[in-house]
C-alpha cells in the first residue's frame, strides 16, 4: 500500500515520470480551463462587437458635412449674357446658365464644356426685367418677367437614357404655358419683380409692375369632349402700396403670397381665392435698421428663410395662433455671419439650406436639427448665383471673378442633432415646440421628426406599469412560497410559476392585443372591482375557514391550505367581472370609460398601458419570482431561528431578518425584471397600439424603443438617416439594459460582500 | 396517561437532585420536565424524561451524538415547534406553568427563555441593532432605553470594551468569538430568566472558548443556564449539575463533581472514561 502511495506522490511531483493517466488528467484539465476562458472571453467579445457595430452605424449621424472644390472654369459662352440664374440636374453632370439676354446655356458641370445653347423667343426690343425660380423648387421651372409687361415660363428637362452601359443625359427646354409670352400687365409696364407657382392644374403668377402687385391665375380646364384643354384666366390687383416691394414668393399650394419690402417688413396675403386676395398680416421680420438681404422658401414652402444685413437667417413659419388663425411667427434663427447674408439656397428634398454671406463665407445648415454642418470660406465677395444640386451633394456658383465653381458636398445626415433627438423641437405647422417621433411620410418635402424622447418615455412607461403589476405579485408570491408554504406544495408551485417564463412572448402579446385589450375595454370597472372583491373574498374565506370545525379542516392535507384559495380567487374574480356591467350602469352612467373622459378628461385607448402592464407583468413575474424566491429561501435557517428564539413572530422575522438578508437577491431580481421589461418587444408591439405619445395616463398607449425598431427597421432604407437613427435607438436600448444590469450587479456585489460572512 | 409506553423506565433525576443537595442551600427548581416523550414522525427521540433544572445554576447536558440532548434543550423554548411532524407529550413547567399549554404565547415564552446556538448567528445589521433587536420587536424604540440596554447587555456579555467604539459597524465584521458573545448579549438584552446554550463554544477557537466559559460563570449570577456540550471537560468546568443522556433517555443526573467522580450508572462511567461516544 505504502509503496503505491509513494510512487503516486513521486509521479505527480515529477512530470518526467508521470503515468499516461496522469498526463491525460492534466491535459483534460488544461483543455477545459482554456475552453472555459475562451468561452467567457468570446461572450465579452461578442457584446463588445455588438456595441461597436451599433456605434459604427450610428457614428456618421454626428459627422459634419464636407465640401471641396472639384473644378473651376471660365463662364461658358460668356457672350450669351450675364448669368441671372444657375441650375444643375440631379446627377450633377449637367448645369445650366440662364442669362439676361434670354439665352440658356447647358454645360458639363465638371468641365464647363457647352453642350447646348437655346434662345428663349422674346419679342423684338424687349428685355428681361426679372427672373424667378418657380415653386415647388425642385420642379425646374423658371419665369422671366419682361420689360413689356409680359412673362414667359421655361422649364428645364433632363432626359436620362442608357446607351450600352453609359448614362446619357439630354437637356431640353419646355414651355408649359406656351412659347408666346403671356401678358401680365396690360399697360405694358415692365415686370420688376416676379414669382410664380406652376403645376398641371393651376399656375399663378404674381408680379410687380408700375408699383402694383398683379396676381394672375391660369386654371386648366379639360373640355368634356376630346383632350382639348382651355386655360381660364383670373386677374386681380392687390390693394397695397407696392413701391418698396423687393421680393415676392408664392407657395406651392397656391394659397399664400409673401411680399417683402425694403424696410424689412413682410406681408402675408391669402390668395386661395384668386379674385379676392386678402391681406392677413403685415409685420417686421428683421431688427430695426437691418434690411432683408435674401429670401427663400424652405423645402415644402411652409417656412420662409429670411437672411438679413446683420448676418442672421431666421425661419418664419405659419403657426396657428390662439384664435386658430395662421400667422407668421419666428421659429428659430441662425447666426450665419457678421456680414449680410447675400444668398440662401434651400435643399429640394430636406430641410437644409446653404447660405453665402458678404464676407465670402458659405455655410450649410439644417433647420429642424438647428445644426451648422459646415462653414467654409469660398473666397468670393459677391457671388452672382449659387445653386445646390437636387440631391444636395453638389454646389455650383458663379463668382465675380468670372469663373464658375463646382463643389462637391458630402452631407448625408443633417437631420439629426442631440437637440433634435432629446429636446423639444418646433416643427413646421406645429403650434409650439414638441417631442415628436414621426420618421417617414409619403411626401417628399416632409419634415422628419426624430425625437427619441417619446420612445424612451414609452419604454419606461411600459416597464413601469409592468413592474407595478409584477413586483407586488412576484415578491409576495416569493415570500409565501419560500417562507410559509409547505415544502410539498412548494415542489409544485415553484416550477409552475417558472414555466410561465417559457411561454413565448408573442403568444402573450397576441392574447393581450386581441383578447385582453377588448375584454378590459368592456369590463373596465370589473378590473377595479377585482382589486376590492378578491381581497375581501379571500379574507372572509380565511375567517370562515378558521371557524370551521376541526374535522373539516383536517381534511385538507397539511400545507395545502393555500391551494383551496384557488377556487375562491376564481369565483370572486368571476363575481368582480360579472358585476362590472350593472356597476357601470348604476354608478358611471353606463360606461366607466366615458365617465373618466367626461369627469376627468382622461381618454381611453383600447390598447393601453393597463393592458401592457398586465401582459408584460405576467411575462416578468417568473423572472422576479424565481430569483427572489431563491434569495429568500436561501436565507440561512440559523438567522430565522435566532430571530424566533428572541421572541419575534414569524412575520417580524420575515420583515426584519429574512427580507433584509435576501435584499441583494431581491434587488437583482427586480433589476433583471426591469431590464427584461425595457427590452421586451413582442408584447408591447402587439398590445400598445404603438402611438409615440407622451402621456403618463394608464389608459393611453405608447411606443417603446424596441417596438419602434421592430416596426420601422424593415421599411427603412439602408444607411439612410432613418436607418441610423433606428440603430441609435438600439444603442440607447442597449445602454439602458447595460446600465440597469451593471447597476444591479454592482449593488448586488456590494450587498453580497456585506453579507458574505453569513 | 395517553402517551405510548416508554421503552424503558428512565432515571428519575429529581430525586437525585434533592438527595445530593440536602446539606447545601435549598435548591429552588426553575424548570421541571415531567414525563417528556418526543416523536419525529413515528420515530421516538426522547423517552420519558423527568428532571429539574435549578434556578441560577448551570445545568449541562452531556452524551454522545444523537442522544437527544439538543432536542431536549430545544423543547424548553419550544423551538421544536418549527420542525415538521414533531409530536411532544408530557410537560415542561416553567415556574409551575406548563409551556406546552394551549394558552401559552410562544413568542412570550421565548422572551423568557433565551437561546444561543452552536453557530454564531448575528443578523446582518449593526452591533447596536443586533442587541436591540429583541426590544424593537416588542415595540420598544425609546433611544435612551435602547442605548442603556446595549451597554448593560454588552458589558454583561464581556464585549463592551471591544466594540463600544464601533456600535454602528456591521456585526458580521466581528470575529467568531465576538459574534458568539454578541449573540449572548442579544439574548440577555431582553432579560430572560433562562438561557439555553446549545454547544455555544464548539465552533470557536480555544481562547474564545475560554472567554465564553468565563462568561457563563458570570451569567449564572443572574440567569438559570442550561448548556448542551460535547466537551466533558467543559461540562466539568462550567456546570453545577450535569445530566448524562444516552439514546434519548436520561441516564443519570447529579451535581457535576459527583457525576464525574462517582457515577452511579455503568453507562455514565463508560462514557466519561471514554469507552464510547
Amino acid at each position: 500500500m505504502s509503496e503505491i502511495n509513494n510512487s503516486m506522490t513521486q509521479s505527480s511531483l515529477n512530470t518526467a515520470t508521470t503515468t499516461a493517466y496522469e498526463k491525460w488528467r492534466l491535459l483534460k484539465d488544461a483543455i477545459m480551463r482554456r475552453a472555459v476562458v475562451a468561452g467567457g472571453l468570446s461572450v465579452i467579445f461578442a457584446i463588445v462587437v455588438i456595441f461597436f457595430y451599433l456605434l459604427y452605424v450610428v457614428y456618421p449621424l454626428f459627422l459634419s458635412a464636407t465640401a471641396e472644390s472639384v473644378a473651376q472654369y471660365a463662364i461658358p459662352e460668356e457672350n450669351a449674357g450675364k448669368t441671372l440664374f444657375l441650375a444643375i440636374e440631379e446627377q450633377n453632370e449637367i448645369a445650366a446658365r440662364f442669362t439676361d439676354k434670354g439665352q440658356v446655356v447647358f454645360f458639363e458641370a465638371k468641365t464647363g464644356k457647352t453642350l447646348l445653347q437655346k434662345t428663349i423667343p422674346l419679342p423684338e426690343g424687349v428685355t428681361i426685367s426679372s427672373v424667378a425660380q418657380g415653386s415647388p423648387v425642385g420642379d425646374g421651372a423658371i419665369i422671366y418677367g419682361l420689360s413689356n409687361g409680359q412673362a414667359v415660363v421655361v422649364k428645364q428637362q433632363y432626359k436620362v437614357a442608357f446607351v450600352g452601359d453609359k448614362r446619357v443625359i439630354t437637356p431640353s427646354l419646355k414651355y408649359p404655358l406656351g412659347e408666346t409670352p403671356l401678358v401680365i400687365d396690360d399697360t405694358g409696364a415692365a415686370l420688376e419683380k416676379i414669382a410664380f407657382k406652376v403645376s398641371d392644374g393651376s399656375t399663378t403668377i404674381v408680379a410687380k409692375a408700375a408699383d402694383k402687385i398683379r396676381i394672375t391665375n391660369f386654371e386648366k380646364e379639360q373640355s368634356l369632349f376630346g383632350d382639348e384643354a382651355s386655360l381660364i384666366r383670373t386677374d386681380s390687383i392687390l390693394d397695397i402700396p407696392a413701391g418698396n416691394i423687393t421680393d415676392i414668393l408664392v407657395d406651392k399650394e397656391d394659397r399664400n403670397l409673401f411680399l417683402v419690402s425694403n424696410d424689412g417688413s413682410l406681408s402675408f396675403i391669402d390668395i386661395s381665392k384668386k379674385n379676392a386676395p386678402e391681406i392677413k398680416q403685415h409685420l417686421n421680420v428683421v431688427e430695426a435698421g437691418q434690411k432683408i438681404t435674401s429670401l427663400s422658401f424652405l423645402n415644402g414652402d411652409l417656412s420662409l428663410m429670411i437672411g438679413d444685413s446683420s448676418g442672421l437667417v431666421s425661419q418664419w413659419s405659419l403657426v396657428k395662433d390662439a384664435l386658430n388663425k395662421p400667422a407668421m411667427q419666428r421659429v428659430r434663427a441662425f447666426k450665419v455671419s457678421e456680414k449680410p447674408v447675400i444668398a440662401i439656397n434651400t435643399e429640394q428634398r430636406r430641410k437644409g439650406f446653404v447660405t453665402v454671406d458678404a464676407a465670402g463665407g458659405m455655410g450649410i445648415y439644417h433647420s429642424t436639427a438647428e445644426r451648422e454642418l459646415i462653414k467654409e470660406s469660398i473666397g468670393m465677395v459677391a457671388p452672382v448665383a449659387v445653386i445646390l444640386s437636387p440631391r444636395a451633394n453638389a454646389l455650383v456658383f458663379q463668382n465675380n471673378d468670372g469663373k464658375i465653381h463646382f463643389w462637391k458636398v458630402d452631407n448625408e445626415h443633417p437631420e439629426v442633432s442631440v437637440k433634435s433627438m432629446w429636446e423639444k423641437v418646433w416643427y413646421e405647422s406645429y403650434p409650439k415646440p414638441a417631442y415628436i417621433w414621426q420618421s417617414s411620410s409619403a411626401s417628399n418635402d416632409f419634415e422628419p421628426k426624430y425625437s427619441l424622447t417619446p420612445l424612451v418615455f414609452g419604454t419606461l412607461k411600459a416597464a413601469f406599469y409592468a413592474m407595478l403589476v409584477a413586483i407586488p405579485l412576484s415578491l409576495m408570491g416569493a415570500i409565501y412560497t419560500a417562507y410559509f408554504m409547505s415544502p410539498k406544495m412548494r415542489i409544485y408551485a415553484k416550477p409552475s410559476i417558472e414555466i410561465m417564463g417559457a411561454l413565448p412572448t408573442v403568444i402573450l402579446g397576441f392574447l393581450a392585443g386581441l383578447w385582453l385589450a377588448p375584454f378590459i375595454e368592456e369590463h373596465l370597472s370589473g378590473l377595479f372591482s377585482l382589486l376590492v372583491v378578491v381581497p375581501i373574498g379571500v379574507v372572509l374565506f380565511a375567517l370562515g375557514f378558521q371557524n370551521l370545525p376541526e374535522k373539516f379542516r383536517q381534511k385538507i392535507p397539511e400545507g395545502w391550505e393555500g391551494a383551496i384559495l384557488i377556487p375562491v380567487i376564481l369565483i370572486t374574480g368571476w363575481i368582480a367581472f360579472s358585476i362590472s356591467v350593472p356597476l357601470e350602469t348604476a354608478l358611471f352612467h353606463g360606461s366607466l370609460r366615458d365617465w373618466f373622459k367626461n369627469e376627468f378628461g382622461i381618454g381611453y385607448d383600447q390598447r393601453n398601458a393597463l393592458v401592457v402592464g398586465i401582459a408584460m407583468g405576467f411575462a416578468v413575474v417568473p423572472t422576479i419570482f424565481s430569483i427572489s424566491e431563491d434569495a429568500i429561501f436561501s436565507v440561512p435557517k440559523h438567522l430565522t431561528v435566532g430571530s424566533l428564539a428572541l421572541g419575534a413572530t414569524p412575520w417580524q422575522t420575515m420583515i426584519r431578518v429574512v427580507l433584509l438578508t435576501a435584499s441583494p437577491g431581491i434587488f437583482s431580481a427586480i433589476m433583471i425584471g426591469f431590464g427584461r421589461a425595457v427590452g421586451e418587444t413582442m408584447i408591447v408591439l402587439m398590445a400598445t397600439g404603438n402611438t409615440p405619445v407622451m402621456d403618463l395616463s394608464v389608459f393611453q398607449g405608447m411606443r417603446t424603443l424596441a417596438a419602434n425598431i421592430a416596426v420601422e427597421m424593415p421599411e427603412s432604407e439602408v444607411d439612410s438617416t432613418h436607418y441610423r437613427v433606428l440603430f441609435l435607438a438600439a444603442l440607447v436600448l442597449f445602454m439602458f439594459t447595460f446600465v440597469f444590469n451593471t447597476l444591479a450587479e454592482v449593488v448586488r456585489q456590494r450587498l453580497r460582500e456585506k453579507y458574505s460572512s453569513l | 396517561m395517553s402517551t405510548p409506553e416508554p421503552r424503558s423506565h428512565s432515571f428519575d433525576a429529581s430525586s437525585i437532585l434533592r438527595s445530593t443537595h440536602k446539606h447545601d442551600d435549598p435548591v429552588e427548581p426553575c424548570l421541571k420536565v415531567e414525563n417528556l416523550n418526543l416523536f419525529y414522525g413515528k420515530k421516538q427521540a426522547l423517552f420519558g424524561i423527568n428532571m429539574e433544572m435549578p434556578k441560577k445554576k448551570v445545568t449541562a447536558f452531556i452524551g454522545p451524538s444523537g442522544c437527544g440532548k439538543s432536542t431536549l434543550l430545544r423543547c424548553v423554548n419550544r423551538m421544536n415547534d418549527l420542525v415538521d411532524n414533531v409530536t411532544i407529550e408530557g410537560k415542561i413547567l416553567l415556574h409551575d406553568a406548563n409551556i406546552y399549554d394551549k394558552s401559552i404565547n410562544v413568542a412570550a415564552l421565548r422572551r423568557r427563555v433565551g437561546m444561543v446556538f452552536q453557530k454564531p448567528n448575528p443578523f446582518p445589521k449593526s452591533i447596536f441593532e443586533n442587541v436591540t433587536y429583541g426590544l424593537r420587536i416588542q415595540g420598544i424604540n425609546d433611544k435612551r432605553i435602547l442605548e442603556e440596554t446595549v451597554e448593560t447587555s454588552l458589558r454583561g456579555a464581556a464585549l463592551w470594551d471591544e466594540v463600544k467604539d464601533r456600535l454602528n459597524d456591521n456585526a458580521l465584521g466581528l470575529s467568531g468569538g465576538q459574534q458568539q458573545r454578541l449573540v449572548i448579549a442579544r439574548a440577555i438584552a431582553i432579560s430572560p430568566e433562562v438561557l439555553l446554550l446549545d454547544e455555544p463554544a464548539s465552533a470557536l477557537d480555544p481562547i474564545s472558548t475560554l472567554k465564553i466559559e468565563e462568561l457563563i460563570n458570570e451569567l449564572k449570577e443572574k440567569y438559570t443556564i442550561v448548556i448542551v456540550t460535547h466537551n466533558m471537560q467543559q461540562a466539568a468546568r462550567v456546570s453545577d449539575y450535569t445530566a448524562f443522556m444516552y439514546m434519548g433517555e436520561l441516564i443519570e443526573m447529579g451535581a457535576t463533581s459527583q457525576l464525574f467522580t462517582k457515577p452511579t450508572k455503568k453507562q455514565t462511567e463508560d462514557y466519561i472514561t471514554g469507552r464510547y461516544g
